[in-house]
């Protein structure tokens, strides 16, 4: 169970970095995929199946630019939805990870 | 592996997919391709980086199987997304398995003892006066009705109990399978 527990958290977390990159600036998949990889060490295929469901859940929603090298970028953007979402979830990390830090300093 | 082992397989991983959707995901891959070509990058390295074709596939194809039965809830539906849970073939679902063609073959015997006696009960309505001369027909006609509002409660209640296992079975497939939408929705999301 503690390992579904991790991919739990790790998916919540996936969600919530790819909300915050997009809260900064519309990207396309290569670029938000390249970030997160070097970022939090996520393999770079994930980011494709997250952005669908993503886009099915109404967070975000998509447009083509035209790409002076190859095929045109699908770039994303975050919907009023997705930002109410960034938010919530934000705030929610931020006093969750603050209590695991108090504990966790506690400890020592 | 090179970019067109990766997109064929996951080509052929995803079929079963509407085809505008597989189009679309295979776009995406191949976008990725593209990109990093351009950015100086090995296809055997970036294809590593993405990781298994089949694994992507399987799990995008589950997805799309679960979401079909929380938009439809019929029997097909039903079939197809246990289906797509069991073929992610994660390891503990070799333990889960048993179970589920054990609680399956339960529930597919009471659906079809529930059909015999509908039968059943319509025989005796119906057939039940004219073969027994000298049978009481008031009761052999309230027998059948019986029978049948019997077997219509049996079967209720197999619906049910077959809708909770799948729903059940939905739940399990998103906690273990790290693409899924996750299990336990983030509180207050909207």
């Amino acid at each position: 169970m503690v390992e579904a527990v991790q991919v739990q958290l790790k998916k919540g977390v996936l969600e919530l970095c790819v909300l915050a990159l997009l809260s900064r600036g519309d990207a396309y998949g290569y670029e938000i995929a390249s970030r997160l990889a070097q970022g939090i060490e996520m393999g770079e295929g994930t980011v494709y199946p997250l952005m669908r469901r993503m886009q099915a859940d109404g967070l975000v929603a998509t447009y083509l630019v035209e790409s002076p090298a190859g095929p045109s970028r699908k770039y994303y953007r975050l919907t009023d939805v997705g930002r109410a979402a960034f938010e919530t979830q934000k705030t929610e990390w931020t006093a969750f990870s603050a209590a695991v830090d108090a504990i966790l300093g506690g400890a020592q | 592996m090179t970019r067109q082992d990766f997109i064929s397989r996951l080509r052929a991983g995803l079929r079963g997919l509407a085809p505008p959707a597989i189009e679309e995901i295979v776009a995406d891959y191949e976008t990725h391709f593209a990109e990093a070509q351009a950015a100086g990058r090995g296809e055997a390295e970036v294809a590593e980086a993405l990781g298994d074709p089949d694994r992507v596939a399987r799990e995008l194809r589950a997805e799309a199987g679960l979401r079909r039965w929380e938009a439809e809830r019929n029997p097909s539906a039903a079939a197809n997304a246990v289906w797509a849970v069991l073929g992610l073939g994660a390891i503990d679902l070799l333990v889960l398995l048993p179970i589920v063609l054990w609680i399956g073959g339960t529930l597919l015997g009471l659906f079809i003892a529930a059909g015999a006696l509908v039968v059943v009960g319509a025989v005796m309505m119906v057939a039940g006066p004219v073969v027994v001369h000298g049978a009481p027909v008031m009761a052999l006609v309230l027998g059948g009705l019986g029978l049948i509002a019997g077997a219509t409660s049996l079967g209720c209640i197999a619906t049910i109990v077959s809708i909770g296992c799948t729903n059940a079975l939905v739940w399990y497939g998103r906690l273990h399978m790290r693409l899924l939408k996750p299990a336990l929705e983030p509180q207050g999301a909207v």
